[in-house]
């Protein structure tokens, strides 16, 4: 039976899951990718190679980041749009890496999952003055199997005996993980001990790094310490690229990068046929497919859709309901750190391998009713990392400005960096329609489109959590053997400041997490959201969203392992063709990863030719008919 | 300054006369920098010696006599000076004259820690559109419409070009010679003047490059001899070596001297810093990466 083409805008999480997941399942698949692509060997036969080292300039230089002289994009908050102000800030606004692999090329590969009072946050806790909050159409339940075959095709580490109870009746497991924990880092020991102190429970973060040689092909993590925010040299981290689109393209999907989706073209009001997209020459073209997938991102999949309004749609594709790009969410980081008399060393190792569920919520204190919120929430909380040698200059600078001996001799102490271990909460920030993507009015991005901006204020939901979560937080620091000091920092009321503050600024805040959700939300009502339960849009047949953009609340977790789950899911979806698909629609069998697990030499790029892997997936398929315009 | 005298500067000063070097050249760059009263690969002699008084007085080293930003006693370790930041720097704006360009040094590994290649010296080509990123953020706009879609930039070169003349208008309006040949107390009373925001705009800008130069891979010209990682006990790139579990999981020994308490107390002062900062495309060099936000 000949299968649908299918093409998916964007190769991160979301993109390479469903790709892989459709091409496994026969049909024919094409990535169109607007990033480059930096890993040699991708999709080929090879080894992989990496063209990431352990390096800082290159980290902060556009390397695998969006470039925001090229795209930038534009910020403003909402009291800032209540007077009119078109925009108050243009540049680097939550730039996940564009290339590749997407934002997972550098992520820090951290696994948890939702919990089941996340998918029902309206009907189990109640409204929240002010927010946009729903119900999920999907549970916990099903989802679970979805989570258990990306984490098993990924190979998330983890130990199932060491997670809280409440954790596993939140969020039950069907099985122990593929492998074992990293070996723990020491400041998260240390830390543990505080936690276990004042009562609180730490255990092993899950996370998609290989604590074992040879887990599809790739080697075990050495624990060199640039993770999060750099890309792996030796691919011992799993992700979008080298987890599933490798997969993919070995089984015959195309990938095309450097291409630049203008538009969504449709057959008809509800049928979409295909895309505009800009080559890297800057040449259009104009692809047909029976099957759309947009994986852009919560940031450009919602511009795309605005991009792509037509008579039939007039206020952008999809959005009768006028949730596009409404509903954003970044989750509200509380960030802290503690100092002791030791070099802890936090930096090496894979940024943090301890995480504590205590903080979660929903929770009523004094301090909800006092702010007038119903309950608070805060999130995961993960310790022990540190920062390396260029945050550290960066840090001192403040004090700094014109370095000197000064700022120096604060090198060589080192007070936070070699004696500092760091804590970060992930926190639940509500859905609020004010907060939303649309499309600049005056800035246009290289390619000469309207670029994406935001429009964000905190809810006070998420300002009264980090004020009551935090101080908890700073005692474990405190509470640690050997502290000197610990401190958490009110991010949110930072980023509220504006840019007077010496150490904030108004995009110190929303600009610059990882984390974009909510700005294409599922549910069943057409007339408030914009897909279903199977990520597909309700006013468009043949067109599916697997990114972030379809969360309903943000929940107080990293998101990717629940954006490729619910890729998986809607893959589930369109292969069975069932609403309430049979899980074993996906490929993945229980207990065995697909791929091979022989180790592999991992060899630079040098020796490679890098030029190999931009000849792959050179073959073009007979169902996606290319239209020159 | 017009279009017309930039390309010449440009033309005569770096691709004119030095040429393109060919890939796997950058380590034999690095073993000969210019000297003092030599032309870099973009700024001209007196502008790569101004830069090197300014790039020496903001990471001080034991040459670099006492002044406000270095007070007696001194530093005793390698500064700007040894790591040759200032040369670096020059190198960064005219990364164009190398092919690729030196912009992003490759990977995974460097020779310092088992292999034989140094894979960071292989800097990777720039396609097209990360090509037109990189001259527009050096360069800058120039007026042409394929680089002014979000309007005009100045680029790095015209920040230093101008940075560096301005620093020394100063120097001769307020002490009646050129910059580099001030004392070091009148050098520093200049670069602390808070009420020259273009001074500071500038000075922030070369802070910024500075670090880059002394705490980041060789490769990039500066950090010579390590300078920046052995002061500040810093491992640098480890990969394929990595760390044992025991490196990992137990406290070890450290040369890092213990922290006390006091400096504690007073350290946790700027953890807020570690909220980071964006950068805004009109002061990129304010940016500060934050403490894990993903």
């Amino acid at each position: 039976m000949r299968r649908p083409s299918v093409l998916i805008i964007g190769s991160g999480a979301g993109g390479s899951v469903s790709a892989w997941a459709l091409t496994a399942a026969g049909f024919p698949v094409m990535i169109l990718e607007k990033g480059r692509n930096l890993i040699p060997g991708l999709g080929g036969v090879a080894p992989l190679g990496s063209t990431f080292g352990n390096d800082d300039v290159k980290a902060g230089r556009s390397f695998e980041n969006q470039d925001p002289l090229l795209e930038p994009r534009t910020l403003r908050s909402q009291q800032d749009a209540a007077i009119g102000t078109e925009r108050s800030y243009i540049g680097d606004v939550n730039s996940l890496p564009t290339t590749v692999g997407g934002g997972t090329v550098h992520w820090d590969a951290k696994c948890p999952r939702l919990w089941r009072q996340d998918f029902k946050a309206l009907s189990s806790h109640g409204p929240v003055p002010g927010a946009n909050l729903a119900d999920w159409p999907i549970s916990y339940d099903d989802l679970a199997p979805y989570y258990d075959r990306i984490e098993y095709q990924m190979g998330v580490q983890g130990d199932i005996t060491r997670m809280p109870p409440r954790t596993l009746e939140q969020a039950p497991r069907a099985r122990q993980f593929v492998m074992p924990p990293n070996p723990p880092i020491y400041a998260g020991l240390v830390m543990s001990q505080g936690a276990a102190a004042l009562g609180y429970t730490a255990y092993p973060f899950p996370m998609a790094v290989n604590s074992v040689e040879g887990f599809d092909g790739r080697p075990r993590c050495n624990s060199c310490g640039f993770c999060s925010g750099y890309g792996c040299p030796i691919n011992a981290r799993g992700g979008a690229a080298v987890s599933f689109l490798h997969h993919a393209l070995r089984a015959g999907a195309e990938l095309r990068s450097r291409c630049f989706v203008y538009r969504i073209e449709m057959a008809s009001a509800n049928r979409a046929a295909g895309v505009s997209y800009l080559d890297a020459d800057g040449v259009s073209h104009t692809v047909t497919a029976d099957i759309v997938i947009l994986a852009a991102s919560a940031m450009e999949t919602p511009r795309l859709l605005l991009m792509s309004a037509n008579a039939d749609h007039p206020t952008g594709l999809a959005n009768r309901s006028d949730q596009v790009g409404r509903n954003l969410m970044f989750h509200f980081f509380t960030l802290g750190a503690a100092l002791f008399q030791d070099d802890l060393h936090a930096f090496r190792g894979p940024n943090t391998t301890f995480v504590v569920d205590d903080f979660i919520g929903p929770d009523t204190p004094p301090e909800a009713t006092a702010a007038g919120l119903p309950y608070l929430k805060g999130g995961i909380l993960e310790f022990g990392g540190g920062i390396g040698l260029f945050q550290e200059a960066s840090l001192y600078s403040i004090l700094f400005p014109q370095g000197g001996k000064g700022h120096k001799d604060l090198m060589k102490a080192s007070p936070l960096r070699a004696h500092l271990a760091g804590f970060s909460m992930v926190g639940e920030d509500m859905p609020q329609a004010a907060n939303r993507v649309d499309l600049d009015p005056g800035i246009r991005d290289v390619y000469g489109h309207p670029v994406p901006r935001v429009t964000h204020s905190a809810h006070a939901f998420e300002l009264a959590a980090s004020a009551y979560y935090g101080p908890r937080l700073a005692a474990i620091g405190a509470a640690s053997p050997g502290a000197l000091a610990s401190a958490f920092i009110p991010v949110g009321l930072l980023a509220e400041t504006g840019p007077g503050n010496p150490v904030g600024s108004a995009a110190a805040g929303p600009a610059s997490t990882a984390h974009v959700m909510g700005t294409a939300r599922m549910g069943d009502d057409p007339m408030t959201s914009v897909v279903d339960a199977c990520s597909r849009a309700h006013e468009v047949d043949n067109l599916y969203i697997a990114d972030g953009s379809v969360f309903v609340t943000a929940g107080g977790f990293n998101p990717t392992n629940t954006i490729m789950s619910l890729a998986l899911h809607m893959a589930a979806c369109i292969i069975s063709g069932d609403d309430h698909p049979p899980v074993a629609a996906v490929p993945g069998a229980v207990g065995t990863p697909t791929t091979s697990t022989a180790p592999l030499p991992v060899v630079g790029m040098a020796a490679l030719g890098f030029g190999a892997a931009a000849a792959l997936g050179a073959a073009r398929f007979d169902h996606h008919r290319e239209v020159d315009t | 300054m017009d279009i017309g005298r930039r390309s010449f500067i440009k033309a005569a000063g770096a691709v004119g006369l030095l040429g393109l070097l060919p890939p796997g050249r950058v380590l034999d760059l690095l073993a000969a920098p210019p000297g003092p009263g030599q032309a870099g690969q973009f700024l001209s002699a007196d502008q790569l010696d101004t830069l090197r008084a300014l790039c020496w007085r903001l990471v001080p080293g034991p040459l670099d006599g006492p002044g406000l930003l270095n007070p007696p006693p001194g530093s005793p370790d390698p500064g700007a000076r040894e790591a040759l930041c200032a040369e670096a720097i020059d190198i960064l704006l005219g990364a164009f004259n190398f092919d690729p360009p030196m912009v992003h040094a490759g990977g995974p590994f460097s020779d310092r820690h088992g292999p034989t290649h140094n894979d960071f010296a292989d800097f990777v080509a720039l396609d097209k559109h990360a090509e037109l990123g990189w001259r527009i953020r050096l360069e800058g706009s120039l007026g042409l419409p394929e680089r002014e879609f979000a309007g005009p930039v100045e680029g790095l070169q015209e920040t230093y070009q101008a940075g560096l003349a301005h620093l020394d208008a100063t120097a001769q309006s307020r002490f009646g010679a050129d910059f580099k040949d001030l004392s070091s107390v009148q050098q520093d009373l200049l670069l602390t003047d808070q009420s020259d925001q273009q001074l500071q705009g500038f000075v922030g800008t070369a802070l910024s490059n500075v670090f880059d130069a002394i705490y980041g891979p060789p490769e990039y010209g500066g950090n010579q001899g390590l300078a920046g990682w052995g002061y500040t006990n810093w491992d640098g790139d480890v990969q394929p070596q990595g760390y044992t579990d025991d490196q990992v999981s137990t406290l070890g020994a450290s040369p890092v001297p213990p922290l006390h308490p006091a400096a504690a107390l007073a350290a946790i002062k700027l953890a807020p810093g570690l909220a980071g900062r964006a950068a805004s495309n009109s002061s990129p060099w304010a940016a500060r990466r934050p403490f894990k936000r993903g």
